[in-house]
């Protein structure tokens, strides 16, 4: 028995009456997803935590800048400072923290991405026990929603078609994968019981916005790129600057066309790829599916078109001006060893592998009814995409000037 | 009164007192008129202090306060070595000094000639006519410290007696004329403890070093500084448990015991010489090892006076040998440090140990703040350090700590690290480490052997690289500083402690120092939670210190410190407030566990034997 019925639920939207809470609103899909909702009229509520220089209302005020929200998508939204991994917040919440109000629906985006073991203890903190509070949250107050943001990967370490529907147990790649997985099965055990509307939505690897290259975040995708230009600068400026007997220790000069030759190979397999979506996109599926899917559903948010590495390799050599990069099968290291700047590159890879040559492919069967009243398709990660993110990433030094001092 | 330069003024009044600008430690030369009038008067350190006092209206224009103005040559020594351990450039507060007496003398102002009384007549009797003073402005440099808590007092005479004997007399000649005194080693003390409104003496000309090879033995009289000793004893291929750079070695042994890093394997207190000589209360000579003399070596739990002025402490010298080099053992939780530690002590690997905390490390590391604090953040942020265990040690000692942890800073890695700081906190590489997500922890990435020459790439190490932190015009210094290897050389450093005093180049620090357990993970964190504790009910900028294992590891000693600036009245109020919940919170943790006991009570103690302190039985 849902504690509001799909009628209920479209009025009190409707009319403007439900109020959304968002964890994990300053981070990547987060922030998108509360700029998206406030921009469509609703009211939101960001829980956030104070940063060592900036309070939470200062972050998220920086974030309403970055996405240009108006003063009417302002007034609308409301922040709650607060910490899930901090049980006593749950309390606090429900004793009336004033800021936080009424809980109509919960989007929960609060997550570590963490992929490491030796982050286990914080992964689980976040995944597993900050998500067990805000689920005690949705249980004690009036949440009739919960939108799950998961992952496309709690499928595992598997090759073929990965359903849409609950995944009980491993093998799985990471730690991050199985704690989502954990949390997906929490988060539907909470809410049955509760009679909470559960959605889960699984993205696969996001990147920023096919349309403008804007984007928040600039790991994953973004972050062997990082780690290769970082490299080609640190040579560049051996070569330039001081010589260059670095740089040719290593096998690295610079070409007469200014390109640089950084000799680096990349294991690959012989199938798979990345599986990409921009940040638009997944908003805009999110926006669908919880107008359109009111009993709510596990949807996959993933590309029907992964992209080969050697693709995108290529995209980074001409984009950057880099030349040597070169994908390889496992026998091309047998032969010849990684050098220094192969096994660096190597272990910066290393927690991306699985998901450089991901034999896996999703299913989207559940969302798309919506996807298809809407219009919506998955755009292709091409050459054009990968320059203007990369143009974006550039300007905002990775990361480094997204917002001003 | 002379017009003041307010920018001038407000450097003046940062001064620390710590006296580096009174030892050669960069070996770029001494301030010209210091080594020759002795005076602190007459060193940058002093001159910092007259121009404080003119401005503050606390100091007349008097002779001496001409002679300290006129024989400053302006020569910019003093600005590296301030600059070196605080950040600041002292030649401006020079110049302001001097200008200041300038304008006095074109506007004829009055200068104070104060009389000689029968007193200052017999002080001079006994050290000569130029050895002592009573003139207000030579009062005023030895009145004041930046201890918040205590001072300015004034004394009537400073003198600076140039023998033993003379100290004997002066002494005597204090007790007929029932004067107090007080010694002042260096011309200050950090605790304010050396204020007297009777006579000063200022140990300044008592500079003799008599090494002693086959007793293993330096002799130093009581201006001595442990940088001078350490310095003449490492010219011999020995070293000595020396103290902070510019504290006399007799001052410090009397007062604090000496400990330091090094003391994990040269202990503390009576552990550090092999006699004593003292002038007593009464102006009587004695010996520590005389049968006769009073028993020093026993240690009272309780606040007891000093066995009276040393005169000369015959100091232990230890070999060394060539192969010695430093390593840092990066470690991401403190308990994890500190049992490492404490397994050095206990397997005896190693000579110096401490566990350093991430705002030490930072600060001995970078010669510029604004690098230190973005080194801090880095450390545990993006390298997920927090803690590194320090040590240093001979071939066998490094290769047996590889082999307990792998992950290692060596002395090469630390250069290039020293040498290429500023590319190291540059943003983004921070942003790449701080988005690895490998297994390994990004600090293990660092230390792996084959890395090395893509780190050497990444951060340029070059003397070059590592000046471009500093102000332009001191560039040329800190270039040509950079360039001799002891000043990236752990060993070196860690002796010779030069970079110690970058600690409180922010703000003027309280160090609290309790012997503790090591052994004993749940008594650290309530000493380390209960200083924290106080410091943030007061809004008192507060940090780890250090840890170093003593005694094989059965003991340690802990610092803790607080940080205010000494010139802001509101941040003096926070500190006169949180102190006096220290000492009662400390005394019943030391009472309820044994091998607890504050520092504080081995003031003035420091000739005893370690056992009395470290272990109640």
């Amino acid at each position: 028995m849902m504690r509001i019925g799909a009628e209920e639920l479209q009025e009190r939207r409707a009319a403007g009456l439900s109020r959304v809470l968002i964890t994990g609103g300053t981070g990547f899909l987060g922030s998108h997803i509360a700029a998206a909702l406030l921009k469509a009229g609703c009211r939101v509520t960001i829980l956030a935590r104070s940063s060592k220089r900036l309070p939470a209302r200062d972050r998220v005020g920086r974030l309403a800048d970055w996405f240009g929200l108006e003063p009417a998508a302002r007034e609308r939204l409301t922040v709650a400072e607060g910490d899930i991994l901090d049980p006593g917040w749950v309390v606090e919440a429900m004793n009336g923290t004033p800021a936080l109000g009424r809980v109509d629906e919960i989007v929960h985006c609060a997550s570590d991405t963490s992929f490491s073991e030796r982050k286990r203890p914080e992964v689980e903190a976040a995944n597993i026990g900050g998500l067990r509070n805000v689920l005690d949250l949705a249980a004690r107050s009036a949440c009739s929603f919960f939108h799950h943001v998961s992952t496309a990967f709690v499928a595992g370490a598997r090759d073929g078609l990965c359903r849409e529907e609950w995944v009980e147990s491993g093998p799985f790649t990471n730690v991050y994968e199985e704690t989502k997985a954990r949390g997906e099965i929490q988060a539907r055990d909470i809410c049955r019981r509760e009679g909470i509307r559960l959605s889960v939505y699984r993205p696969s690897i996001v990147y920023g916005d096919s349309r403008t290259g804007r984007t928040l975040r600039f790991n994953a995708l973004y972050y062997p790129v990082k780690a290769a230009v970082l490299l080609r600068d640190i040579y560049a400026s051996d070569i330039r600057e001081r010589g260059g007997a670095k740089a040719a220790a290593m096998g690295v000069r610079t070409d007469p066309d200014g390109r640089v030759h950084l000799p680096i190979r990349i294991e690959v397999g012989p199938q798979g790829g990345l599986n990409l979506v921009p940040i638009d996109h997944c908003v805009e599926v999110f926006m669908a599916l919880r107008e359109e899917c009111l009993g709510g559903g596990i949807f996959h948010i993933a590309n029907s078109r992964p992209k080969r590495i050697e693709d995108i390799v290529g995209y980074a050599e001409r984009y950057f001006g880099i030349r040597g990069i070169e994908a390889c099968g496992a026998e091309a290291f047998e032969t010849r060893p990684r050098n220094a700047l192969e096994r660096l590159y190597d272990s910066h890879l290393e927690a991306y592998r699985p998901y450089m040559q991901d034999l896996r492919t999703y299913e989207i069967r559940n969302s798309a009814p919506a996807l298809a009243k809407r219009g919506l398709a998955c755009p292709e990660f091409n050459e054009d995409v990968f320059r203007r993110c990369m143009a974006f990433a550039v300007e905002a030094g990775w990361g480094t000037r997204l917002f001003p001092a | 009164m002379p017009k003041i330069d307010r920018s001038a003024a407000a450097t003046a009044a940062q001064c620390r007192h710590y006296a580096m600008c009174k030892i050669d430690y960069l070996a770029t030369g001494l301030c010209p008129s210091g080594p020759e009038k002795h005076f602190v008067t007459y060193y940058p350190q002093g001159r910092m202090d007259l121009y404080r006092g003119l401005a503050e209206g606390r100091v007349p224009v008097t002779e001496a306060l001409l002679d300290a103005a006129d024989t400053c040559t302006l020569c910019g020594i003093c600005d590296g070595q301030c600059h070196f351990v605080t950040g600041m450039q002292p030649t401006s507060v020079m110049r302001a000094l001097k200008d200041a007496v300038e304008e006095h003398r074109r506007e004829k102002g009055e200068i104070v000639r104060p009389a000689e009384d029968e007193t200052l007549r017999r002080l001079r009797a006994i050290v000569g006519r130029d050895w002592a003073s009573n003139d207000p402005a030579v009062l005023w440099t030895y009145a004041d410290d930046p201890f918040p808590l205590a001072g300015p007092q004034l004394p009537l005479y400073v003198v600076l007696p140039g023998s033993r004997d003379e100290v004997a007399a002066i002494v005597r000649l204090a007790n007929e004329r029932d004067l107090p005194y007080a010694v002042r080693g260096n011309g200050g003390s950090v605790f304010g403890f050396v204020f007297t409104d009777g006579i000063v003496l200022d140990m300044n000309r008592m500079r003799g070093i008599e090494i002693d090879l086959p007793n293993f033995c330096a002799a130093a009289e009581p201006g001595v500084t442990s940088f001078e000793l350490q310095q003449e004893a490492f010219r011999h291929g020995l070293r000595i448990n020396a103290a902070e750079p510019a504290a006399t070695v007799c001052g410090n042994i009397v007062c604090t015991g000496t400990f330091s890093t090094w003391s994990n394997v040269y202990g503390t207190a009576a552990d550090n010489f092999i006699d004593m000589e003292f002038v007593g209360r009464d102006g009587r000579v004695f010996r520590l090892n005389d049968k006769a003399a009073p028993n020093h070596f026993a240690f009272e739990h309780r606040v007891a006076p000093s066995p009276g002025i040393c005169t000369k402490a015959f100091v232990k010298l230890h070999p060394t040998t060539a192969d010695e080099e430093g390593l840092l053992v990066p470690f991401e939780g403190f308990d994890e440090a500190v049992r490492f530690a404490r397994e050095l002590g206990q397997r005896r690997i190693g000579l110096a140990v401490a566990v350093l905390g991430a705002h030490y490390i930072a600060g001995f590391l970078s010669p510029d703040e604004t690098l230190a604090q973005d080194l801090k953040a880095a450390l545990p942020e993006a390298l997920g350090v927090n803690y590194m265990v320090f040590l240093t040690g001979d071939s066998h000692a490094r290769e047996a700590v590889r082999k307990m942890s792998p992950a290692v800073i060596d002395a090469d890695l630390l250069r290039t690290l020293m040498l290429g700081l500023p590319k190291l906190v540059e943003p983004q590489w921070l942003e790449l480490v701080r988005g690895y997500q490998g297994q390994e922890r990004p600090y293990e990435l660092l230390c792996r052997p084959e890395m090395r020459p893509l780190v050497e790439a990444a951060l340029q190490p070059s003397p070059e690289t590592a000046s471009s932190c500093v102000p332009e015009t001191l560039r040329p210094l800190y270039r040509e500083l950079y360039r001799r290897p002891e000043m990236t050389d752990m060993v070196w450093l860690n002796m010779h402690r030069i970079v110690s005093a970058r600690m409180s180049r922010r703000k003027h620090m309280f160090a609290f120092l309790v012997y503790l357990p090591p052994d004993n993970p749940a008594v650290i964190h309530e000493i380390l939670d209960g200083f924290a504790g106080v410091a943030r009910s007061h809004g008192i900028d507060h940090d780890f210190g250090f840890l170093t294992p003593m005694d094989l590891g059965k003991r340690a000693i802990l610092e803790y410190d607080y940080y205010v600036d000494h010139t802001d009245p509101a941040e003096r109020e926070k500190i006169a407030r949180a102190l006096p919940e220290l000492d009662p919170w400390l005394d019943r943790l030391a009472e309820r566990v044994p091998g607890v006991m504050s520092l504080k009570y081995v003031f003035s103690q420091g000739c005893s034997r370690k056992d009395g302190f470290l272990y109640r039985v």
